[in-house]
């Protein structure tokens, strides 16, 4: 038996957008979460000592990932039913919470931040290298389909299937979709790296026939970009900070300009 | 009001907008800098009469500061460099002290400067980030106790006293930078000869090759995506430089990787 509105369950997916205006180091997005929550918890709890309690369960340490936090909420709330009808302990919603927001924090970063962001990221990059002036629509749109999908459906199906959620989640097959964008990401990068690192040198200008300098000055540029890159990626894995090796990198252009190796 | 001032008070309303989707509200990804710099620069062109122009230099900030802190998360304890600030206060310098020069050597020359300065201010900014984040540790004490002795208004004033300050950190910072940042720009650029300043378009070239070793880093893991790697690049070398190209093998690999296998 169910007791709380769809319009409630919205509501709380609204404030889900809010979860991290207060996150801070002692309890990270605990005052979020409580705040997206509470309007459900003064429905489920009488005003007293029962809503007390509930208020300060929420107040404990809560971290996990942005988008999948609804999840999580939904699954609370459902438990929170349950509870103020006597049907479980204070311990299952503690225990259960602690371990979803852990699920969904890996599940989540490892799904948003860690390929479908850096996917379209790349993608984008491609239309903005090409100067197209709708890139930033074009990024916010791709990115934000599976965002909205699990801010509002999440809290749904999280009320919905409690405790079963985690089953549910594994039909989505994270880890394959991971693979499969992170060899997209690599594919565009591809294309990128060869086509959008302007490298030129004066050699090819003086040196090669007028009918081959384009193709000569793309393979140059594609050679030059590619050791770039590797070389980049070497210092990048050796846990140098991206802004040292910007800095060098910045160093050895304008060096190398101005001996007339670059132009 | 001088102009001036309007542009630095329109700069710190959008860079307080943008700052609270990087982390406290939304996270539409407005933060990010492929959309705040653009963002920043139609509104700023905008106002000068050079949309188009503001736009396009919003873009060229955008995609280098994307790629060089693609990898910068907000995860957990981590408080990476603030992307959002340094892509609005950069496109916002560059453009205001760019503004005034008639060559395209000396306004690339400032775009490039403030580029590279904004890289500075996006450290200085996860130090301000760091110290809201403090602030609201008090909070969350403060809300504590005051739940604990029944005021359960204090969740919803607390919460967004948390968003105030990061709007107000924002809004302070961008107003102050742009304000007292332009005129100093300005000079230094006009203190470069056309030799340096030229050298400064090369490093503009350069630099998307030092993001895209970061996301090459992110994103291959083994031998076999080496090679994969590296065969995609001489083949995308020998053709010709057409985006759809690039688009079309991406979403072919993701078909051939993911939706069939899955559906094995």
């Amino acid at each position: 038996m169910r007791n709380l509105p769809r319009f409630m369950l919205a509501k709380i997916a609204f404030r889900s957008f809010f979860l991290q205006s207060s996150w801070n180091y002692r309890g990270m997005m605990n005052m979020g979460f409580l705040y997206a929550i509470s309007p459900a918890l003064d429905r489920l709890h009488a005003p007293g000592p029962a809503r007390e309690a509930a208020y300060l369960r929420h107040l404990e340490y809560f971290n996990t990932n942005p988008y999948f936090a609804s999840i999580v909420m939904g699954v609370t709330l459902a438990l929170e039913e349950r509870l103020s009808r006597g049907e479980i302990t204070e311990d299952i919603i503690h225990d259960t919470k602690e371990g979803l927001m852990t699920a969904c924090a890996a599940i989540g970063d490892g799904l948003f931040w860690d390929s479908w962001r850096p996917f379209v990221a790349a993608a984008a990059l491609a239309f903005a290298f090409g100067n197209y002036l709708l890139t930033p629509l074009i990024f916010l749109a791709l990115y934000n389909l599976p965002h909205l999908y699990f801010r509002f459906f999440g809290i749904f199906w999280g009320y919905r299937e409690g405790t079963h959620i985690i089953r549910s989640l594994r039909q989505f097959q994270f880890p394959q979709i991971r693979q499969s964008l992170r060899y997209g990401t690599l594919v565009l990068l591809a294309y990128l790296v060869p086509n959008h690192v302007n490298l030129h040198t004066p050699f090819l200008l003086t040196n090669l026939p007028i009918e081959y300098f384009y193709f000569g000055e793309k393979v140059v540029q594609g050679i030059g970009a590619l050791v770039l890159v590797s070389l980049g990626t070497v210092a990048y894995r050796a846990r140098i900070d991206v802004l040292l090796i910007s800095f060098l990198l910045m160093v050895c252009a304008l060096v190398l300009y101005h001996w007339g190796i670059l132009i | 009001m001088p102009e001036h001032l309007t542009a630095s008070l329109l700069i710190a309303l959008i860079g307080g907008i943008v700052d609270l989707d990087s982390t406290a509200t939304w996270q539409f990804m407005i933060s990010q800098p492929i959309v705040a710099a653009p963002l920043t620069g139609l509104f700023l062109g905008n106002m000068f009469g050079e949309a188009a122009a503001g736009l396009k230099l919003g873009l060229m900030v955008g995609t280098i500061l994307q790629l060089i802190w693609i990898e910068q998360l907000p995860l957990g304890m981590n408080v990476p460099p603030d992307a959002a600030l340094a892509s609005v206060l950069s496109v916002a310098l560059g453009f205001i002290a760019g503004h005034g020069y008639e060559s395209y050597s000396e306004r690339e020359v400032c775009y490039t400067i403030a580029l590279l300065l904004a890289v500075a201010l996006g450290l200085l900014g996860r130090s301000l980030d760091m110290f809201v984040r403090r602030l609201n540790t008090g909070i969350d004490a403060w809300v504590s106790q005051k739940v604990e002795s029944n005021q359960l208004w204090a969740i919803a004033f607390g919460h967004t006293l948390g968003g105030m300050f990061t709007f107000t950190k924002a809004f302070i910072f961008c107003f102050l930078v742009v304000w007292l940042g332009v005129e100093p720009l300005r000079y230094f650029t006009s203190t470069l000869s056309f030799k340096h300043a030229s050298g400064f378009i090369v490093v503009q070239g350069l630099l998307p090759a030092v993001g895209f070793s970061v996301l090459a880093s992110m994103c291959i893991k083994d031998r076999r995506e080496m090679r994969l790697f590296i065969g995609a690049i001489i083949v995308f070398t020998l053709l010709p430089a057409k985006i759809w190209l690039g688009i079309g093998a991406a979403l072919l690999v993701l078909y051939r990787y993911g939706w069939r296998s899955a559906a094995k």
